[in-house]
């Protein structure tokens, strides 16, 4: 007898796919091993940036020198791409979960490869509010019908305006709620859509990005983000999954 | 950043409001408060405000902008001094694209002393040490307004027919400079340096740290003050190729404004004159003019249709005078001139971000996203989804590895783990591994007599491409009847590899919706201390239940049992025996073997208690 299991982010990349399938989202895929365009220059990211220093990236002894995608902001970047290649013009709306890496020590909470979720939509009138409106619909299905999402002011290269996003969660805690740094966003920056092809006078968009690890050990008070990628079938079964 | 809620007051004729409120208002309109201890705020400065709020100033106009209270006086609007041109001093750069302003004055007759109370108390409320009256006045100068500033001992340094010559330029090969603390550092070719032009020896690394060559001491009388603006990109590359980041150069880094410089000459000099006394001899100003403040234009309409919410000409309008953005207006359209310290503003947008955080993100409404028709394109998603569905469901436990291996076809260049420098080829290796693991720990995970089977969908990473590829620890003939797995896959032992081609996972995936499981309760932990199997049968009176042995078990068996499987199970006669395999463990420690009989005992006596029950 063998009881199959699946990893947990598997579990939560179902759970967050299947809630922005319900409103037209498509999950985009991209490699993991980026050229610099499609991981920095793209995404407004210039080459006398702090993110691509040594200590944050991981780099190829390839030349020219790859690096292993830092956020899977990448994806947006050829998923606009490949679509204005192909004369497809927004609306798009892209999730694109996957696996990230950054060169940094390790502890308890710090992973130098991880799950990110990253979620782009460009239109012509596409707001902050809406970023606001998606957000907290998300959280309500993921984490709970009392969950909510507050903004406060924060700095990204490929965004602006760009917003931390902190969400109110009581779940793990048993009852008594506090806010956690979930997510980083804001209004796509309109050197990204210039840099894809987009007329960033016609076309606007919102783009967020947060790791999953994080959201899952919020939701099911797991103590290590080591945990999730050591190959130990310990950790997949201290879950209790059931089928819906 | 860390500021002083006294240092700050300074600005303002109304008392600040109290340090929570002033922390909430930073936190929903500015940066986030890193920590709050006494009098001291530590502020977390936005990359892109670097430029102007690493500085008591700085953080000051914020709050006076969120807050609307206005400025007693702002230093960066106050007239500059008319200097009179050094005939003791002469300012040379060899490239104004690393350095495009160099102020150098001279002054005379200082006396080096300790500081006045104000400026120890000052410097010490945000964590930094007093050195000496001339030091902490540019230090204080940096930290009240941004500009990182620097004295030299001019009587240490050469002179050329009664005048010193001072040059800006890179490193020489094997250059070396001792800085003022007294490490020693060899120089990378591309670092800027300040050096002595007549003795040609390098007095500080620009930007980053003055050295000991012309530092200041009790026989100090005269000096040469630097106020100077750097190339942020190559301060930032030199700070790093030296591990040796400091204020100045964090400042620097962020390309503060060129006309700060002034600011930062005209305010240290007022203070090492009225501190340490002396005569501003001359000044000697060096500069590039580069294009800095050009007007940026936003509409109302474009604010709304950004931020999604209609903010009325006044609000816009007084938000743009509280953050000191003077706009010309033409009906709806602010053409706004930022003051020079906020080289952030470049385009509309970034107006909008003023206008969004100053009036509060929480004005926002929720808006669902627009229902649109629209194509969405996720059958290769669901294509992976539906395998990882058809493994779980013949008994395989989904695991996740890490990229990193020991062999492989490319090289990191600054890899993480020494022993693991490459990216992996192939899953088989941590499959192995995984499984071996899986092996050990399968009494606790799985129970008795378990069939272990594990797979991994992941990336690697060849020399020509990168794959998505399949491992399973063992061969499963009917994967076949999904895709055709089985087409060159690779083998070791019993685990096989294949890759999912983009084709074939969206050929599978079209129709396909991946099952949604809830993973329900919270996380069960594992402890990290070994576990104790025991086994243990029993006799029992035909027609007892399997059920009623293992709550009997885990009722006197103590809270350190995990697990009770039943293995066994056969009757004879009147009696049924049942074998129970029980798994103990500590989440704290290792367990002894007398321990573990204790609980054994106390089972063994209470299943014996039983009427007819009998412990084999």
């Amino acid at each position: 007898m063998s009881v199959g299991k699946l990893h947990p982010i598997t579990i939560a990349t179902r759970d967050i796919a299947e809630v922005f399938e319900r409103i037209g989202f498509t999950v985009a895929s991209g490699p993991e091993l980026e050229d610099e365009w499609h991981n920095f220059d793209a995404l407004n990211i210039p080459a006398t940036h702090s993110s691509r220093d040594m200590q944050d990236t991981f780099w190829t002894k390839e030349s020219p020198p790859r690096v292993l995608r830092t956020q899977t902001s990448s994806v947006q970047i050829r998923y606009m791409e490949e679509r204005i290649k192909n004369n497809i013009l927004p609306p798009y709306r892209i999730i694109a979960p996957g696996k990230v890496f950054r060169n940094e020590a390790t502890d308890a909470t710090h992973e130098a490869q991880f799950y990110q979720n990253e979620g782009l939509v460009v239109g012509e009138d596409i707001t902050m509010a809406h970023l606001k409106g998606t957000l907290n619909m998300f959280f309500r299905e993921y984490l709970g019908p009392d969950a909510r999402v507050r903004f406060r002011p924060s700095y990204f290269p490929f965004t602006e305006p760009s917003v931390e996003v902190d969400v109110w969660f009581s779940g793990a805690t048993g009852g008594k709620g506090k806010w956690l740094e979930v997510v980083g966003a804001g209004m796509v920056h309109p050197n990204v859509l210039k840099n894809v092809g987009i007329d960033q006078k016609r076309y606007r968009g919102f783009a967020f990005g947060g790791g999953i690890e994080r959201l899952i050990m919020v939701k099911y008070n797991i103590p290590d983000i080591r945990l999730f990628h050591a190959g130990d079938v310990r950790f997949v079964h201290g879950f209790e999954q059931k089928i819906i | 950043m860390k500021v002083s809620r006294n240092w700050l007051q300074n600005f303002f004729e109304s008392p600040l409001p109290s340090g929570e409120v002033i922390d909430n208002e930073l936190t929903f309109h500015s940066f986030e408060i890193e920590e709050h201890v006494g009098d001291m705020i530590d502020v977390n400065v936005l990359p892109n405000r670097a430029a102007d709020c690493l500085s008591h100033r700085g953080i000051a106009k914020e709050i006076s902008a969120i807050l609307d209270v206005p400025f007693s006086h702002d230093p960066l609007q106050q007239e500059l001094p008319k200097w009179g041109k050094s005939n003791a001093l002469t300012v040379d750069i060899e490239d104004t694209q690393k350095c495009s302003r160099y102020i150098g004055a001279y002054v005379k007759g200082v006396k080096i002393g300790p500081s006045p109370l104000w400026l120890k108390e000052a410097l010490e409320a945000v964590g930094q040490r007093s050195i000496n009256n001339v030091v902490d006045a540019t230090n204080y100068v940096m930290l009240n307004i941004g500009q990182p500033l620097h004295a030299f001992d001019a009587d240490k340094l050469a002179k050329k027919d009664g005048v010193h010559h001072v040059r800006v330029r890179t490193a020489h090969d094997g250059e070396e400079i001792t800085t003022l603390t007294g490490e020693k550092y060899s120089l990378p070719k591309h670092a800027l340096l300040i050096t002595d032009a007549v003795a040609d020896v390098p007095i500080g690394i620009a930007g980053i740290k003055g050295g000991n060559v012309a530092q200041i001491d009790e026989t100090t009388t005269s000096l040469v003050v630097e106020a100077a603006n750097f190339y942020g990109p190559s301060i930032r590359r030199t700070a790093q190729k030296l591990n040796l980041v400091t204020d100045a150069s964090l400042r620097f880094q962020n390309n503060p404004s060129v006309q700060l410089v002034a600011y930062g000459m005209r305010d240290v000099l007022e203070l090492i004159v009225k501190t340490a006394g002396g005569v501003i001899e001359g000044v000697t100003d060096v500069y590039e003019a580069r294009p800095e403040g050009a007007p940026v234009s936003i509409s109302l309409e474009h604010i709304r249709d950004v931020l999604g919410i209609a903010l009325s000409h006044d609000t816009v309008s007084n938000i743009f005078k509280r953050l000191d953005l003077s706009a010309e207006v033409r009906g709806d359209t602010f053409i706004v001139t930022p003051p020079f310290e906020r080289t952030d503003i470049t385009i509309p947008e970034d107006l909008i971000e003023e206008v969004g955080r100053i009036a509060g993100y929480d004005i926002l409404p929720d808006e669902p996203l627009p229902e649109i028709a629209i194509q969405m394109d996720n059958e290769r998603y669901h294509g992976v989804e539906r395998i990882k569905d058809f493994l779980v469901e013949r008994g395989f436990t989904e695991i996740s590895t890490q990229s990193f291996s020991k062999k492989g076809d490319i090289a990191l260049a600054n890899p993480f783990n020494k022993t693991k420098p490459m990216l992996r080829t192939t899953l088989m290796e941590n499959m192995e591994d995984a499984l071996i693991h899986a092996k050990q720990y399968a009494p606790r995970v799985f129970g008795p007599n378990a069939i272990i089977k594990l797979f991994e969908i992941g990336t690697i990473f060849t020399k020509n491409e990168e794959r998505v590829s399949l491992a399973l620890s063992e061969k499963l003939p009917e994967l076949d009847m999904l895709f055709e797995h089985h087409v060159n896959p690779l083998q070791k032992g019993n685990i096989v590899e294949c890759s999912l081609s983009t084709d074939m996972l969206i050929s599978i995936g079209k129709e396909y919706t991946p099952k949604q499981y809830e993973n329900s309760g919270m996380y069960k932990p594992f402890s990290s201390y070994p576990f104790v199997l025991r086994d243990i049968a029993v006799w029992t009176p035909e027609g007892t239940t399997s059920t009623t042995i293992e709550e009997i078990i885990r009722l006197h068996a103590g809270e350190l049992l995990v697990r009770a499987d039943q293995f066994d199970s056969f009757t004879k006669d009147t009696r049924t025996s049942f074998a129970f395999r029980l798994v103990f463990e500590s989440p704290e420690r290792t367990l002894t073997d007398e321990l573990v009989n204790t609980y054994m005992e106390k089972i063994t006596v209470a299943l014996n208690g039983e009427s007819g029950y009998e412990v084999r």
